[in-house]
């Protein structure tokens, strides 16, 4: 298709792209968020007959009214920029899509009917009684919409991860609908996944925050006690429902695998792996920050022993994780380190029951954990979106400014990992570089050379060597390039 | 274009037309209301610093939050429009986007920084009030970014309408000067500066009138005394501000159908003389139109007069039974009586004579129903309020209506009719309708022509790099070619990475997307030197050097 493709200025197309998703997504994930908890804490606050659950609903909702315009200012951006700068994804992809996004557009349109007039507008107006229960109910209504939303745009971002087995069609192919491209294999994964996520760190954060609000000075003592209880609440809430991701997120990465196996290379040690490490460290540090807070926070002691068993339980998956790089391969010195890290933070936790949690640096620490969180989570879609460059539709559609060096780390993880991987300890790029520091070490064109000339020989899980001259080509390059 | 065969997407019960025709008629109906919001915003804003009136500030109020509940569906109807083109007719979507894409990318801009003080402006409202000139300061921006905005966006409204000269001559592909995603040809189109006056008066008019057309709903349901006065007085305000917008637009529609003449006879025909789908269902829409809008301007003046006899500071102006006269106003009133008669005939001349009595009668009616329905409500003006604010409404949705159904029925690249509104579309006007009705005087064969002082941009290369078997031209061509746009050293650079020969064809491929214009043995050319290890090294006729 021979649409011209616009060039920015000042940086790439796809960092101005991904500038303008993420602000997108991180505004309208917490919009979301706040939509579908405003009312059951609405509804929990009528049913406990306590107004504070009312007063932080109505929060999350003017907050969430705050950031609706310039969200959706934002995610008019979207599109607009995309048609221009990525014209032929555009015009294929939302035509598979045409019915999805005009549905999109509906539900959108309902949402803001319901959130605007429905909800907040009228929460003073409909307090007691019936119109109470009623004011709920649109508040129940106008969360369903929202969510409708996200489960339209989680569709249609699972299926440029895991197509399936559904082509990109042409333009001149008209489709409109396709209900296997929508509930394409990741689908439900992406959802459930950013649903909890949206939770957790959206909550943590409203505790971190509150929390900070409570070391204001012109505050009232009623002020100060309703954040003190909110900036719990929401942190408490939001960490635990952290604990719904490591198995969404495992079943996840194993469908990953298994469906878009470069994408999933590129993560687990490929050249996204990096990203995903500093995901990790996010992850650590708002778990043991917030994990500390809530020690120091419920002296008793029972918390204290399930939470000492959860991280030794961690222990388990260390032991069974491959070392780390970056500690020299040496799973001798990984153990112990991973070991060593846990059995500190199991000490911290009890020394952390010891603490007040009315000081001040605690109200600090949950801000920090919550920021973490939300950096934790923007990090995750980042990772998730860059782990299928350079293509755009998994294996269907290449981006336009693609660079040799992208198809050679493409053409490494379909070509040769996907067989390697069957071996224990090959499983991943980095055997390349491994390898690459062995001292019997043939060079890359000798490696190569022989894998071509017996594929035989090499074949593994079921896979052959078949590579074509483009390909190994691109492989060697690749390899002598960074597995020096 | 690989795709102008293509089918559609079959929209089922609505035809694609239909689909976006509602869509963007109801955005407009709300964009154009947000614009005009803004505007009586800031007045009501300053009204109350200045005469130290909370009402009016609470009234300013009230109507940014209806302004934020009007601009988020706004900005999602922006969404569904752009879903809907995309979807429906891809390749006029794309098409246009090519040449537009940096004002639609200025427009985003925009939209985001209003989004933003939009929400602040409103939602800190209480905050801000030991700060009331930097509030109102940050209420008036709204205006201006509106006004950027929908600069931008009749650019590429005007285009569709009255592509000029850019028709023909400028690609499709590219911009001017091979700067893909704008071009000022196209921008800066024969109608843009008419329709952004007529736009920018339409949504002051409308804005205001609908607002005061909401203080006549709610005078209809309050009894207290001090809130009708209140209603009252910020109607007025608001309808005045209208009336003062509306008296313009038929003066500067009238330059506008003279654009129309010289540059879309087609459409300038089927408004003046009802052709093509402007007449649907039996109704001439841009008949109907001018019909509200002299009944508005009868019904605005008659107003306008018994307010001028009125004397504001003693009870309710609009009362009919006060006494006294503004001299002046009244005078005014009767002048811009006169000249709309004037100007009627001008307009009866144009069109037809049935045309001139008509409207001619309708102002009547008009006058004579405001007095009536003050009558009726008793000195109220909230009928006149209400009707003016929905007639308003009716008018903007008619007018853009038959603006994009004046535009001739659209045909296929190569000229022939598609017989299916469906299918992707192309604009012309080698089709023009011949009015039946009247002989056409010599201004109106007037047809639009390239004028001579533009420069054209650069089209071809220079006719010296002919022999592609000739290395030295072929060096001279990348040369040529790829210094138009980035320095050599990338290239350079590039080739020091040894790219396949595959890297080297889709790299060429792509810089021709980018809009490098060369021919196909051009790029072949091109790939196989590139690909070669050795860097070609030339020293072309000129300045230009390669290593």
């Amino acid at each position: 298709m021979n649409l011209p493709v616009i060039d920015t200025p000042v940086f790439p197309r796809w960092v101005w792209i991904e500038e303008i998703a993420y602000s997108h997504i991180f505004i309208a994930t917490i919009i979301t968020a706040f939509m579908l908890l405003a009312p059951v804490f609405e509804t929990i606050g009528v049913w406990k007959k306590d107004k504070r659950y009312d007063r932080l609903a109505q929060a999350l909702i003017w907050f969430a009214m705050i950031l609706f315009s310039p969200g959706a200012a934002l995610g008019t951006g979207i599109p607009v920029f995309i048609i221009g700068t990525y014209p032929e994804f555009w015009s294929r992809w939302s035509n598979l899509f045409f019915w999805p996004l005009v549905f999109q557009f509906i539900f959108f349109l309902l949402e803001v009917g319901f959130l605007f007039f429905g909800y907040y507008l009228i929460w003073q107006r409909w307090y007691t009684g019936f119109k109470k229960k009623l004011h709920i109910a649109m508040g129940f209504i106008a969360a369903f919409w929202g969510f409708m939303v996200q489960v339209v745009w989680d569709s249609l971002g699972s299926y440029m991860l895991t197509p399936g087995e559904v082509a990109l069609p042409g333009v001149n192919e008209p489709v409109g609908w396709s209900w296997a491209a929508f509930a394409n294999p990741s689908f439900p994964y992406l959802l459930i996944h950013r649903v909890i996520g949206n939770f957790s760190y959206t909550m943590l954060l409203v505790g971190g925050v509150y929390a900070l609000l409570r070391l204001r000075k012109k505050i009232t003592d009623e002020d100060r006690l309703y954040y003190a209880w909110s900036s719990d609440y929401c942190f408490g809430l939001g960490y635990a429902f952290f604990f719904g991701m490591p198995l969404v997120g495992w079943l996840y990465a194993k469908l990953i695998l298994r469906e878009s196996p470069m994408a999933f290379y590129a993560i687990m040690g490929g050249n996204n792996a990096f990203h995903f490490i500093v995901k990790m460290a996010l992850i650590l540090i708002f778990l043991t920050l917030g994990g500390l807070y809530l020690a120091a926070r419920h002296k008793r002691g029972r918390l204290h022993v399930l939470m000492s068993i959860g991280v030794l339980g961690l222990a388990g998956i260390v032991l069974a994780h491959p070392p780390l790089h970056w500690l020299g391969d040496n799973p001798v010195l990984w153990r112990a380190t991973a070991i060593g890290v846990l059995a500190l933070i199991v000490a911290l936790l009890w020394l952390a029951r010891r603490s007040d949690p009315e000081k001040r640096h605690w109200r600090w620490a949950m801000f920090v954990a919550g920021l973490a969180a939300a950096f934790a989570f923007a990090f995750g879609g980042f990772v998730r979106e860059s782990a299928r460059q350079p293509d755009t539709v998994y294996g269907m559609n290449v981006k336009p400014e693609v660079e040799p060096f992208e198809l050679g780390w493409k053409a490494l993880y379909t070509g040769c990992v996907g067989c390697h991987a069957a071996k224990p300890g090959q499983d991943s790029p980095l055997y390349f570089d491994r390898y690459a520091a062995r001292p019997d070490r043939r060079s890359w064109p000798d490696v190569v050379q022989a894998h071509r000339a017996s594929p035989d020989k090499y074949a593994r899980n079921g896979l052959k060597v078949d590579l074509d001259d483009e390909q190994a080509r691109r492989i060697l390059d690749y390899l002598q390039e960074n597995f020096k | 274009m690989t795709f102008l065969a293509a089918k559609h997407i079959d929209f089922g019960l609505f035809s694609a037309k239909w689909a976006i025709g509602s869509v963007a008629l109801f955005h407009t109906a709300v964009a154009s209301l947000a614009i005009g919001f803004a505007f009586l915003v800031t007045v009501l804003q300053i009204v109350a610093y200045r005469r130290r009136q909370r009402d009016y500030d609470m009234m300013a109020k009230r109507m940014q939050l209806l302004h934020v509940c009007m601009y988020n569906i706004g900005t999602i109807n922006a969404i569904g429009l752009v879903f809907l083109l995309s979807g429906l007719y891809p390749e006029f979507w794309s098409q246009l986007f090519t040449n537009f894409f940096w004002p639609m990318i200025m427009e985003e801009v925009c939209f985001f920084l209003l989004a933003t003080t939009l929400t602040f402006h409103y939602f800190f409202w209480e905050h801000l009030w030991g700060h009331k000139k930097l509030h109102i300061f940050m209420g008036a921006l709204l205006t201006p970014l509106f006004f950027i905005q929908f600069y931008l966006i009749n650019g590429m409204g005007g285009f569709m309408l009255t592509p000029g000269f850019a028709a023909g001559q400028v690609s499709q592909w590219s911009g001017t000067a091979g700067f893909t995603g704008y071009d000022f040809k196209m921008f800066y189109n024969p109608s843009f500066l008419m329709l952004t006056l007529h736009r920018t008066a339409a949504n002051f008019a409308y804005g205001a009138f609908v607002a005061a057309g909401l203080c006549g709903i709610r005078l209809m349901t309050t009894k207290r005394e001090r809130m009708i006065r209140y209603y009252e007085d910020a109607g007025r305000i608001a309808f005045f501000v209208a009336f003062a917008a509306l008296l313009s637009l038929p003066v500067i529609g009238y330059f506008y159908s003279f654009v129309l003449k010289n540059e879309a006879y087609s459409a300038y025909a089927a408004l003046m003389w009802g052709k093509g789908d402007v007449v649907a269902g039996g109704i001439d829409w841009w008949w109907l139109k001018h019909v509200i809008v002299a009944g508005m301007l009868g019904m605005g003046m008659a107003y306008l007069y018994r307010s001028s006899r009125a004397r504001p500071a003693e009870g309710p102006p609009a009362d009919t039974s006060a006494s006294g006269a503004s001299v002046p106003l009244t005078t005014l009133v009767w002048a811009v009586a006169i000249f709309y008669i004037v100007f009627y005939i001008a307009m009866g001349m144009v069109m037809t004579w049935f045309f001139f009595w008509m409207m001619l009668l309708v102002g009547v009616v008009g006058w004579m129903l405001n007095g009536t329905m003050l009558r009726v409500c008793g000195g109220s003006p909230r009928a006149v309020f209400l009707l003016m604010g929905i007639l308003s409404f009716l008018t903007v949705m008619l007018g853009g209506y038959v603006r994009e159904a004046a535009r001739p029925r659209f045909v296929s690249q190569a000229g022939v009719h598609t017989g299916n509104d469906l299918l992707d579309r192309y604009s012309h006007y080698d089709d023009v309708y011949v009015p039946e009705e009247r002989q056409k005087a010599p201004g109106e064969m007037t047809m639009r022509k390239d004028p001579d002082w533009p420069v054209p941009g650069p089209r071809r290369k220079p006719e010296a790099f002919r022999d592609l078997s000739d290395p030295e031209q072929v060096r001279q061509l990348i040369s040529f070619q790829c210094s138009s746009c980035h320095t050599l050293e990338r290239v350079r650079r590039y080739h020091e990475a040894k790219p396949t020969a595959a890297d080297w064809q889709r790299t060429v491929a792509r810089m021709r997307a980018y809009g490098m214009r060369i021919a196909e043995d051009e790029a072949v050319a091109i790939a196989e030197m590139l690909q070669q290890p050795e860097w070609p090294t030339t020293t072309p006729p000129g300045s230009v050097r390669i290593k």
